[in-house]
């Protein structure tokens, strides 16, 4: 039977259509799952958390989702083997849930994805992200190129990945640093991360790999529409069917697709 | 009920009363109220008058020169009227789809409280195209400041803490910001104008309207949102007001609190209760609710359908006990909106907003409550306790009023004797800093707090092109573009031209990426009208607009007027009519990017070539008058034409409009827009032989004529297709595979390179250090 998805819906959730379209889109049988439908939640085989203010980033972005009741279901299915993909509002979750890196208690964070530096606005920028660990540390990741880039749109006031020394030490030993910030070449430096993360992280992996991060939204660069002037938008110049496919961002979503048929 | 006296009062002692009690309503507007209700009116009535009375819900002044504005045509599905206008968009799938759209200002609260202000603007007219049946798909907010110079000015904070509030509001409810301007300027330095626009996406045959349906007498009133409290008491009149430093503090309280994460869950609540409604056939009214609160909305609603209405106000959900019946009914209490059910479909829908939403939950006393009904006679009545506490015509209170204001023609305050000036200026040097004026400088240390890309439709978002363009219906290569225009730097001339230009800004952007314009919606913000200097500036900005839209044919489907934006020290702001448009483009496979596609490939500018730099940036920096160039509308009518003919036949691979900082500075944005993947750069001729004088090159490359720069494909076509519509096109140079601006006129030959990645730094710099 097909794998099917689910897209939890929190109060202050923003992003779930798009991220609907792009997964069904890539072949998924995808469904939103509103909060008071919280416990249909046990019924899915995979999770992609959207983006959002859920609970209206009180205390902390994610922090009263990670301890809502519908996460339950999510860490159920972490700790089953599933794959949970978190976007934005929903990365901040899986570091709040404890989930990523995983490498502490369950709802007790070593790290967290907390207020942009310098100065904590928000901060909406075009980006990309490169691939850093082995495509196969990952289900999720599996079907990317090593070394992977992918386009996508940093869009956050609490993006940055701040930890004690001894657990930022624990991601990259533990090969937890999935995705850093590049410039469309691949390059990095200060001027590619636009949060001041550090080690320049725009995605983080647990322990097992079921578990991906990720804190820009390739599903907001995801079909050829989005960016006209790349090569795949210049291709498509003038060919209605072509400028609706996806593209871009997508990649990543092809390759959970592709990782779901595996698991 | 407490009566406020009127009959029998002295003038004197009316006005001191009314002043007392915060009235803006005049001494002859109360006695009239008296005089028709044949007694004093009660609070609750005077307060509910004073709103409605006020310019802002009645347009007691504008409304008869508004009547100018065009607003009809084959694009227009709903006109000026309701909370919102509509403009068909495209069809897709057998489906007519319409773009909502309302503008409005926040000028008032934003100078008094910036961040709480700015936010509920937005929250406000997210509103207003929400209760039309519409998904908000967009805003766009143009804005103007003061000068932003001192680090620890007013104007600085009100600068920044503006820009914050409208991102915390919309970022958190998900709608992308699509586009906007700013400018600052000293005239805005006591008056901030906080303009916002939103648009919407609904089925044309699922159109909601502000009013009570045929034949629902006796339906319930049901008022759906956050508990009713005492902030924004007093609202519509504060922004009838001059301000004035001393009152600021106490016109706090008529500032309305923002909550955006109720908001959204509102939204999605209100898309769910749309799908009910479809579902089973059912029409309904649903209105925001803005100035006048409770009673504004409900008593509009229900008058717009031809009915009168009962609202018992101890059914409304309050934040705390005691608040007078008139705070209750009349308060702007954001995030609360009003239906005009069925019986028989309220159930549901309060299930689906306080049960499936669980809107108690979300916010303390939040909920959707049955607060009234419509009724036959054409009254508007409130109780309170056992006590009718209103109780008046209800034409009497919505119904039309007018002001006759004195106005005269405008004189423009402008040089006509204008001549070249500027030989003897060092061309790079004058480059550079028009390239870093404040009113040229890039924005995206500003824009970028914005969240330009939720919903995933984003095509060109704001700040790559002159336009923002969204693909709005999944599955559809359908576009709509949307920008908006209004220099103030003309409105310090002449109010007319300013708007004139405004409308041709606003048009040509949309045309820039390749869409037809749709429609238009304005929002005009001028000094107090009661001086005759300011009405005069608003009436001739309207007949500015209206001859602009006429000619060019593109018709006004919404709009605001904000009057009164000066401080009692006297200080109005510049006139400042500003504009928005829409445009369709029926495939976004086809979209126009400002980019340089092609080493070698020629650069035309569409429209005459102007050397007169009045109004411009270049005058501004050189610190020299001019006349204002000449903007003939037929020929503005003509480039259009042109232009999207040009566009449909694939001829024009980049195109940027001509504002602020002239020919060059287009064509340095074109080059920028290359900077992300392969820079790419232009090589730009002696202007002498396109701009007809030998001495006015440099005024050629800086004057803003309203024109266009395009990158041609085929030379040969191209030209064909301008001089068959009509349209002046001068070739000026070619795109180059250089990263560089290389001017090869004789004349500067010494300094005639300009490397793109300088002319950005430069370009970049200034606004970084007021957004940070």
């Amino acid at each position: 039977m097909k794998a099917r998805v689910a897209i939890p819906v929190f109060p202050g959730t923003n992003s779930e259509e798009e991220t609907l379209r792009i997964l069904r889109d890539v072949g998924l049988d995808a469904e939103i799952v509103h909060w008071s439908r919280g416990d249909r939640l046990f019924q899915y085989d995979a999770f992609v958390l959207p983006g959002g203010f859920a609970y209206e980033d009180r205390v902390r972005a994610g922090a009263i989702a990670a301890h809502d009741r519908m996460m339950d279901a999510v860490v159920d299915a972490a700790i089953g083997g599933k794959l949970v993909l978190g976007l934005c509002n929903g990365a901040q979750m899986l570091l709040e849930a404890g989930l990523v890196p995983g490498t502490g208690a369950i709802r007790r964070p070593t790290a967290a994805f907390t207020h942009n530096g310098p100065d904590g606005k928000f901060v909406c920028r075009h980006v990309f992200v490169k691939l850093s660990v082995a495509p196969e540390r990952s289900p999720i990741t599996a079907a990317l190129a090593p070394g992977a880039l992918i386009p996508a749109w940093a869009a956050h006031g609490e993006g940055r990945l701040a930890a004690p020394p001894e657990h930022l030490q624990e991601i990259v030993d533990g090969g937890h640093l999935a995705f850093v910030y590049t410039h469309a070449n691949g390059s990095t430096d200060a001027d590619a991360i636009p949060n001041q993360s550090a080690l320049g992280a725009a995605a983080l992996v647990n322990v097992e790999g079921n578990v991906l991060a990720i804190m820009p939204h390739p599903e907001r660069d995801a079909w050829t529409f989005n960016h006209p002037d790349s090569p795949e938008g210049r291709a498509a110049r003038g060919n209605a069917e072509r400028m609706l496919r996806p593209s871009g961002g997508a990649a990543l979503f092809e390759s959970f697709a592709k990782g779901l048929a595996l698991v | 009920m407490p009566l406020f006296k009127v009959r029998g009062e002295s003038s004197g002692a009316l006005q001191s009363a009314a002043r007392r009690a915060g009235l803006a309503l005049r001494e002859d507007e109360l006695r009239r109220i008296a005089e028709e209700l044949g007694r004093d009116p009660t609070l609750v009535e005077v307060y509910a008058f004073d709103a409605q009375w006020s310019e802002h819900c009645s347009y007691k002044s504008s409304r008869r020169h508004l009547r100018k504005l065009p607003t009809s045509g084959p694009t227009v599905v709903l006109g000026p009227g309701q909370d919102s206008g509509i403009v068909h968009l495209g069809e897709h799938a057998g489906e007519r789809y319409g773009v909502v759209v309302a503008h409005e200002s926040h000028n008032h609260p934003s100078q008094v409280v910036p961040f709480e202000g700015a936010a509920t603007g937005i929250g406000g007219i997210v509103r207003d195209v929400l209760c039309m049946g519409a998904e908000v798909i967009g805003v766009a907010d143009p804005l103007r400041f003061g000068n932003v110079d001192e680090a620890d000015s007013h104007q600085r904070y009100v600068a920044t803490t503006v820009v914050d509030g409208i991102a915390a509001y919309g970022n958190a409810i998900g709608v992308p910001n699509l586009a906007g301007d700013v400018f600052f300027d000293e005239g805005f330095n006591e008056n901030c104008l906080v303009n916002v626009v939103a648009f919407g996406l609904v089925k044309e045959s699922q159109i909601i309207h502000s009013k009570a349906p045929p034949g629902s007498a006796g339906w319930d009133v049901v008022l759906v949102g956050k508990a009713t409290d005492a902030s924004g008491f007093g609202g519509a009149s504060f922004s009838s007001l001059a301000l004035d430093a001393e009152d600021a503090e106490a016109n706090k309280g008529a500032v309305q609190v923002p909550d955006p994460f109720l908001k959204n869950v509102i939204m999605r609540a209100s898309y769910r209760v749309f799908e009910y409604l479809r579902e089973r056939n059912i029409t309904a009214g649903f209105k925001d609710l803005g100035a006048g609160g409770i009673m504004g909305c409900t008593a509009e609603l229900c008058a717009a359908g031809g009915f009168g209405a009962i609202v018992d106000l101890d059914d409304v959900s309050t934040a705390q006990a005691g608040l007078p019946p008139f705070v209750i009914a009349i308060g702007e209490t954001q995030e609360r909106l009003a239906w005009v059910l069925p019986p028989e479909a309220t159930p549901d829908v309060l299930r689906i907003y306080n049960e499936e939403f669980s809107l108690p939950n979300v916010a303390r006393g939040a909920c959707a409550a049955v607060i009234g009904a419509v009724q036959t006679e054409p009254r508007y009545v409130m109780r309170s306790g056992n006590e009718v506490v209103m109780d008046v015509p209800i034409d009497f209170l919505t119904g039309t009023i007018h002001d006759e204001l004195t106005y005269e023609i405008e004189a423009p305050r402008t040089r006509d004797d204008g001549e070249a000036f500027l030989s003897g200026f060092d061309v790079a040097e004058t480059f550079e800093r028009v390239l870093a004026h404040r009113d040229v400088a890039s924005r995206e240390p500003l824009y970028r707090e914005y969240d330009a890309v939720v919903r995933g439709t984003t095509v060109l978002p704001r700040g790559c092109a002159a336009a923002g363009v969204i693909a709005p219906i999944p599955g559809s290569t359908l576009g709509l573009a949307v920008s908006v225009a209004g220099n103030p730097r003309y409105g310090r001339c002449s109010a007319r031209y300013a708007a004139e230009a405004a409308v041709v800004e606003a048009v040509n952007r949309i045309v820039c990426v390749g869409a037809r314009p749709t429609g238009l919606t304005d929002c005009l913000n001028f000094g107090n009208p009661q001086r005759t200097e300011h009405f005069s500036q608003f009436v001739a900005a309207v007949d500015g607009l209206a001859e602009a839209a006429s000619v060019l044919q593109v018709p006004f489907v919404s709009g605001n007027v904000s009057l009164y934006n000066e401080s009692k020290g006297g200080g109005a702001v510049p006139a400042s009519p500003i504009v928005g448009a829409l445009g369709t483009i029926d495939d976004v496979s086809r979209v126009v990017t400002p980019a340089f596609k092609r080493d070698g490939a020629a650069l035309y500018y569409i429209g005459r070539a102007r050397t007169a730099i009045g109004g411009s940036v270049v005058a501004g920096v050189l610190g020299v008058e001019d006349r204002l160039p000449p903007l003939d509308l037929e020929e503005q009518a003509r480039i259009v034409t042109a232009m999207l003919a040009a566009i449909d036949d694939g001829l024009i691979a980049a195109a940027h409009p001509v504002t602020s900082g002239g020919i060059l500075t287009a064509v340095a944005a074109m080059g920028f827009a290359t900077l992300r993947s392969r820079p790419m750069g232009a090589a730009l001729d002696d202007p002498s032989p396109w701009c007809g004088s030998e001495s006015a090159t440099v005024e050629a490359f800086f004057a803003e004529g309203h024109g266009i720069v395009v990158e041609a494909t085929s030379e040969d076509r191209f030209l064909q297709t301008m001089q068959e519509q009509g349209a002046p096109a001068s070739r000026i140079g070619e795109v180059s595979a250089r990263a560089e601006l290389h001017l090869l006129s004789a004349d500067f030959q010494a300094y005639a390179r300009f490397p793109l990645d300088r002319l950005h730094d430069a370009w970049s710099a200034p606004l970084r250090e007021v957004y940070g």
